[in-house]
């Protein structure tokens, strides 16, 4: 049986992020293989999951993020021989949090073979609106994902990563955008441009631990978080500008729509996920 | 042509989102007037019953006017008829007095038609009905309802009795409101599609959604500009669409409160958004406060502005728009507080003394109004 590939990105939390593998482990050991990207942490701040240690000036200096982190994960994955093992690949920072006990990815990929036309799933999260607009123990199809936890189909993934000359810059998310604002809505755009869909679901949940940025910001040698927010917009918004000419989210917005309502027209049987 | 009509055909041709501002001063009013026949657009003025209400309830808080009078001086001034008289969050207990009266259901209800059968007898073309305040319990969506019909019906019978044009706006934006999911607007525009319907009245033309607005100090505070999520808020990249897409189908126009202080980025997003309406109010108050404050300082009368700032300061009007965590010192609330005061005796007299010593000071004043509404109607797509 094949699996999911678990990509966990660090930089200098290795506690938790240990903890986190050990959760993925001992609620989903097999259905999932997980790997730990360290994106420039101390060699005594390593994770005792650790996979790849990337250590070169300006990862150490500035750090790798979600895209660049899960890019270098996937490439690697992909420049060995696992890549052929798993049929899906679970994308998550390492202040990612799960309900105990919840069999997140197996869940997960049952969706997967349930919902033949989704190519990309993110768990719901307790505290979002999306909430309510999916019902209990559903799944929906958005336009607009925001999330740091996205479970891949590896056929979608596959249609969009880039094999010539792949680095972690361009392999499959656009590292260019360091931060990543904005880029949640390109990837959508690519799934729904790609016949596929992008779907949230509430059959299992995921948080995001907001306290380990707001407190934990200088050990893991970042930002604070309210400088970390305003560049995250202002690079998003520089990063939208050069390579799409958008001035702003909602433009971002009405281009991932735009694939949303045109993948209904080609896959009507669909609709019946449609917000 | 009917009001309705005129606005669908407005808003055709210029592919914008309709304006409502908030009465906040005589020179708000003035400069929405001007500006409303410079370009030849309708601008809702949107008066809530703390702003302007009729003689039973002591007026309101602007120019001390009663709805009768306030409506004869805006009568007096359009001559194009631009300005639509609108009637912001009518209904019980939305007045200072049914509250402290601690008035019951009933009387509450009563007072409320009180004051819109003023409205229809001033003349006010538009009609918000919203019964989401009651200070004994908290309504469901169906008691909620309930009210609406009974003071919609009023409000209908007796407009009609006058042979009077007036359209209908529902909702609200509290949190709290029957609107906020989809399957709740759909519940409520359902629900009034079968009341008109059953009893041969117009469909309201507008409703009130909640759309990531919300104001807080001098500050939009909402999810609209917000780049990261607000706890169990829909992002508005989604509420937005889905809740126009409801209101298109069931031919209501979608209208957002609390709009204040949006970026012009983001104000020049709402006609594309295919937002149709837009309610501002304090941010117009706020900016005759500043350039009154400012025309007092460069003008050296410092004694003046002390005044000012304490007045306004001690009304305490600020308390309801601060933030939890505010930084914000005693001058930023008596900006915040500022419009509040102006039609207070302190205040008449401190400004006829600034009068005396700074020519033109309502002229500068009213200019200063109007740029900050030319702001939303020039991202509104209304000039």
């Amino acid at each position: 049986m094949k699996k999911t590939a678990t990509i966990i990105l660090n930089r200098n939390l290795p506690k938790e992020t240990s903890l986190l593998v050990d959760q993925l482990i001992k609620d989903n050991n097999n259905y999932t293989d997980v790997y730990v990207v360290e994106g420039g942490s101390d060699k005594n701040n390593l994770s005792k999951y650790c996979s790849w240690h990337v250590n070169s000036k300006e990862v150490v200096e500035h750090g790798m993020r979600y895209l660049r982190g899960m890019n270098y994960g996937l490439l690697k994955l992909w420049e060995s021989e696992d890549w052929k093992k798993y049929d899906s690949f679970f994308l998550i920072t390492n202040d990612t949090k799960f309900p105990n006990k919840q069999n997140t990815i197996k869940i997960l990929r049952e969706l997967l073979e349930e919902y033949p036309r989704v190519g990309l799933i993110s768990p719901c999260s307790k505290n979002w609106g999306e909430r309510d607009l999916i019902g209990d123990n559903s799944i929906k199809y958005f336009w607009f994902i925001h999330n740091n936890a996205y479970f891949f189909r590896k056929e979608l993934v596959e249609q969009l990563i880039n094999t010539d000359n792949p680095t972690y810059m361009n392999f499959f998310f656009d590292g260019n955008n360091f931060r990543g604002y904005l880029s949640e809505s390109e990837i959508i755009a690519k799934t729904y441009a790609n016949d596929w869909s992008a779907a949230i679901t509430t059959r299992v949940f995921s948080e995001e631990e907001e306290s380990y940025l707001m407190d934990k910001n200088q050990l893991i040698k970042t930002e604070s978080y309210e400088e970390n927010l305003k560049l995250y917009v202002e690079e998003g918004l520089k990063w939208v500008k050069i390579k799409y000419g958008f001035n702003n989210r909602w433009q971002m917005m009405q281009y991932s729509k735009l694939f949303y309502e045109k993948f209904f027209e080609y896959y009507p049987k669909e609709k019946i996920n449609k917000i | 042509m009917r009001l309705q009509q005129r606005l669908e055909n407005f808003r055709q041709d210029k592919n914008c989102t309709l304006l409502g501002v908030g009465p906040m001063s005589k020179n708000c009013v003035d400069a929405s007037i001007e500006l409303a026949e410079q370009y030849k657009t309708p601008i809702m003025l949107i008066a809530s019953r703390r702003q302007i209400d009729s003689e039973q309830f002591g007026g309101g808080y602007v120019e001390n006017w009663t709805t009768e009078q306030f409506a004869d001086y805006v009568n007096g001034k359009d001559i194009n008829k631009n300005i639509i008289l609108a009637r912001d969050h009518g209904g019980p207990w939305q007045n200072e007095l049914e509250k402290s009266q601690n008035m019951n259901l009933k009387d509450a209800m009563q007072s409320a038609k009180d004051s819109y059968r003023a409205d229809i007898d001033a003349g006010f073309h538009m009609l918000h009905i919203d019964p989401s305040v009651d200070i004994h319990s908290k309504p469901d969506a169906a008691q909620t309802l309930e009210r609406v019909y009974e003071l919609y019906d009023f409000c209908w019978t007796y407009a009609k009795q006058k042979n009077q044009d007036i359209i209908f706006e529902i909702g609200t934006e509290e949190q709290s409101g029957s609107n906020n999911s989809k399957e709740e607007l759909e519940f409520t525009l359902e629900s009034m599609k079968n009341f008109c319907n059953t009893n041969k009245m117009p469909f309201p033309s507008f409703i009130v959604i909640q759309a990531g607005t919300r104001v807080m100090e001098t500050e939009n505070v909402g999810s609209f500009e917000s780049p990261v999520r607000i706890k169990d808020e829909l992002p508005p990249e989604i509420q937005i669409p889905q809740m126009i897409d409801i209101c298109n189908k069931y031919g209501i126009f979608m209208k957002e409160h609390n709009t204040d202080y949006l970026s012009t980025e983001s104000l020049k997003w709402q006609p594309r958004l295919g937002i149709h309406a837009a309610n501002i109010a304090p941010e117009f108050g706020v900016a005759e406060t500043r350039a009154f404050i400012s025309v007092l300082k460069n003008n050296g009368c410092i004694d003046l502005l002390d005044e000012f700032i304490t007045l306004s300061y001690k009304s305490k009007k600020w308390e309801k728009w601060m933030l939890k965590d505010t930084m914000s010192d005693d001058v930023d609330r008596a900006i915040i507080a500022g419009h509040y005061v102006f039609s207070s005796d302190e205040f008449i007299e401190l400004k006829s003394k600034a009068d005396n010593k700074i020519k033109g000071i309502d002229l500068y004043l009213k200019n200063k109004v109007k740029e900050s509404i030319f702001r939303y109607m020039n991202a509104f797509n209304l000039t």
